[in-house]
């Protein structure tokens, strides 16, 4: 029992990275139609910033975050408008790949400019002190994680709920010609909503950070990220968070029962099972056009 | 007009006379050049590997700078391959047809090296100290590959003998990387264990894009194991380490060659790979320094990696390239070729290579000592150069205290 617990508790810890960025991926792909392959680069290229700033100019850490988090904002908005938004007419394989371009661009990037090897960043916790419940450890930068993902949850609904750039994106993503009719910037609006994606995906990045940092790092959270988004639904966020924990628990208990050598593919499995049950995802509304 | 005719004639006739005696001299090789070939990844997962082929460019620079072999120099082409076996063999195939190298030397990864084998073999092409401890460059044998890094398989033999013998452990476990590396080690320890009539007590795969080690950790702690073995790349090194000290799993760790860079290894583990034992193929002698001594790899105690350092690494290294084990094995793999292209002397040629290859005996360079022999269809020890490792602990201070002197391990035939 013991381990069971530990191993549901080890994977919410998990998935909590991956709800993050699932969350990033949501956000643009209910902006942008286009499932997002460069998020996991979005966040990588701040992470490397981030630890340039601690390491190389001792920058203090309650300045470096913010900065790098501002810098995430900054480059999501800047390759909607650089790049993707410079796309003629394109359609669904058009967006994927210009964004799988971003992705090979960015991680060329920071392998020219940060160099291949692994690093370990300073964080403010240590990542391997951790807390025991009973006979259940669960360790402390894990906690901060699942503590950081909730509160970002817990914005994201409050912004999308009662702010007024957050209604005004909920409009253009819902329907983009009334909400330009209504006055709304939706060019705008979809550029700052990939800023946004950047932002939360780069938490997770630098939640993942002082474990390792190298240049693929943020490569298979992306695509856990990704699972987890397809099996709540892409359009929906707290399906993303929930088939983000659903991953990350199943992929433990798979590991722990089962075969670890398959642990990682099981992720994949869960998606063609949600897909030939409910191919719109578990919690996203399947709409069907009527003429 | 007759006379201009009678030129062009001339110089015609000579270019052509020309052309026909180069084109009948060696591959790769002028009066004044060698053309020497290898691979290795500069991008992509493997990319910290990459350091292995600039090492090998900054030595190849240092004998130029020295007046090169025989008056001609090693003209070296390295070509990033991202670890990736299509672009190994496109490369490969590339170099070889277009420019013509006389031999390739190192070259990263099992996988990437045993998607060119058979075509450099076909086309007698000298290989010399692949940069992975795989048995498929020795078993079987091939008249033109030489290896001279030591199998994985005597890694695990003596971590296990340490562990059993000496520091008394019974309940041994491994995480192995899930290819050709990490099996590698699991057959070494399993066949070492049994003979003290013990077995892992837990065998945990890796797969290289794992990133969350919790179920690994929690298979061992359930199997009480009291050291594992860690047939890792240096980043699930990390990773174990790292998840272990959260959910207090603290066993003896044991590692290989490849995370033998102790003062890497204690920077991307926060200092958590103290007291970590790694098995070691030089770039120290355990005899000189004594057992229980340190070495500091910042400060070699070996003339020779001194002399790389200042001659080698100081002069032709990139600004940003980092002093270490990784760098320095580009340099140790292939030692052995430039020897034997010494002892070629001034005519050339790749039977002649192959001849002065196979009468290296005890060939001590930076690491430990290489032997080949007459090329025999039957016995993949006339290729295996380098059977010899020794165990180092990495200290908290980035140096390493040595535990063993030189060991020679076992050959184990792959099962059939």
């Amino acid at each position: 029992m013991v381990d069971f617990l530990q191993m549901v508790l080890s994977g919410i810890a998990v998935g909590s990275s991956y709800a993050l960025m699932g969350l990033g991926m949501v956000l643009i792909y209910k902006a942008s139609e286009v499932p997002n392959f460069v998020q996991g680069e979005m966040a990588l290229l701040p992470v490397f910033i981030a630890f340039m700033l601690l390491s190389t100019y001792g920058v203090p850490y309650y300045i470096a975050f913010p900065a790098t988090l501002i810098f995430a904002l900054i480059l999501g908005c800047v390759l909607e408008f650089v790049i993707l938004r410079r796309a003629k007419d394109p359609n669904i394989l058009g967006l994927i790949i210009i964004t799988i371009g971003m992705e090979m661009m960015l991680l060329g990037l920071v392998s020219w400019k940060f160099g291949a090897d692994q690093r370990a960043m300073p964080f403010p916790i240590s990542s391997y002190d951790s807390i025991i419940i009973g006979d259940i450890f669960i360790s402390t930068l894990d906690l901060l994680t699942l503590v950081v993902a909730l509160v970002i949850m817990v914005s994201l609904f409050l912004f999308f709920r009662f702010s007024k750039m957050g209604v005004a994106m909920k409009a253009t993503q819902q329907n983009e010609n009334a909400a330009a009719l209504m006055g709304i910037k939706t060019k705008q609006i979809r550029m700052v909503t990939w800023g946004i994606s950047s932002m939360v995906g780069s938490v997770a990045g630098l939640l993942m950070a002082p474990v390792l940092v190298e240049p693929y790092m943020m490569w298979d959270p992306m695509l856990k990220g990704f699972a987890g988004a397809v099996v709540g639904g892409m359009t929906s966020l707290p399906g993303a968070v929930f088939g983000a924990y659903i991953i990350g628990i199943v992929e433990h208990l798979f590991g722990g029962y089962v075969s670890i050598e398959f642990k990682s593919v099981v992720a994949f499995a869960i998606i063609v099972l949600v897909l030939c049950i409910k191919p719109s995802g578990l919690f996203a509304r399947h709409y069907v056009k009527k003429v | 007009m007759k006379k201009l005719f009678l030129c062009v004639l001339a110089v015609m006739t000579v270019a052509v006379f020309g052309l026909t005696f180069n084109a009948a001299a060696e591959e790769g090789v002028t009066d004044t050049e060698i053309h020497v070939g290898q691979w290795g990844p500069q991008t992509g997962p493997a990319a910290p590997w990459g350091a292995v082929a600039r090492g090998t460019d900054a030595y190849f620079k240092m004998i130029n700078a020295e007046g090169g072999i025989h008056g001609r120099k090693l003209i070296h082409h390295y070509f990033d391959d991202a670890y990736n076996p299509a672009k190994t063999k496109a490369g490969v195939k590339q170099l070889q047809e277009d420019i013509g190298m006389f031999a390739w030397v190192s070259g990263v990864g099992t996988a990437p090296g045993l998607a060119v084998k058979d075509y450099l073999m076909e086309k007698k092409i000298p290989w010399i100290g692949p940069s992975a401890g795989s048995r498929h460059w020795i078993q079987p044998p091939n008249k033109y590959l030489f290896n001279t890094y030591p199998l994985y398989l005597g890694d695990a033999q003596l971590l296990c003998k340490y562990a059993v013998e000496t520091l008394g452990f019974k309940r041994i476990a491994i995480a192995y990387q899930n290819d050709d590396y990490g099996k590698q080690g699991l057959e070494g320890a399993q066949k070492q264990l049994a003979k003290s009539d013990l077995k892992l007590v837990a065998e945990i795969p890796v797969n290289v894009a794992d990133t969350d080690m919790k179920p690994h950790i929690m298979k061992f702690r359930q199997a009480k194991a009291e050291a594992v073995l860690l047939f890792v790349g240096p980043a699930h090194v990390a990773r174990l380490q790292g998840t272990g000290k959260a959910m207090q799993f603290e066993p003896q760790w044991m590692s290989t060659t490849t995370c033998g860079d102790h003062p890497l290894m204690m920077a991307i583990t926060k200092g958590l790979y103290a007291g970590t034992i790694s098995a070691s193929f030089g770039m120290m002698d355990p005899k000189k320094i004594g057992i229980g001594n340190k070495e500091d790899s910042m400060n070699p105690s070996l003339p020779l990696l001194a002399k790389y350092k200042k001659d080698a690494y100081d002069k032709f290294a990139a600004k940003e390239e980092r002093w270490g084990m990784t760098f320095n094995a580009g340099i140790g793999f292939i030692e052995p070729f430039v020897e034997a292209l010494k002892r070629c002397g001034p005519d050339l040629t790749r039977e002649k290579l192959v001849a002065e290859l196979e009468k290296i005996q005890d060939f001590q360079g930076i690491m430990g000592t290489v032997s080949f022999k007459p090329f025999d269809p039957k016995d993949p020890l006339c290729r295996i150069g380098q059977q010899e490792v020794f165990l180092v602990r990495a200290e908290a201070d980035g140096t390493s205290t040595v535990l063993t002197d030189w060991y020679t391990t076992e050959f184990i035939p792959m099962e059939h």
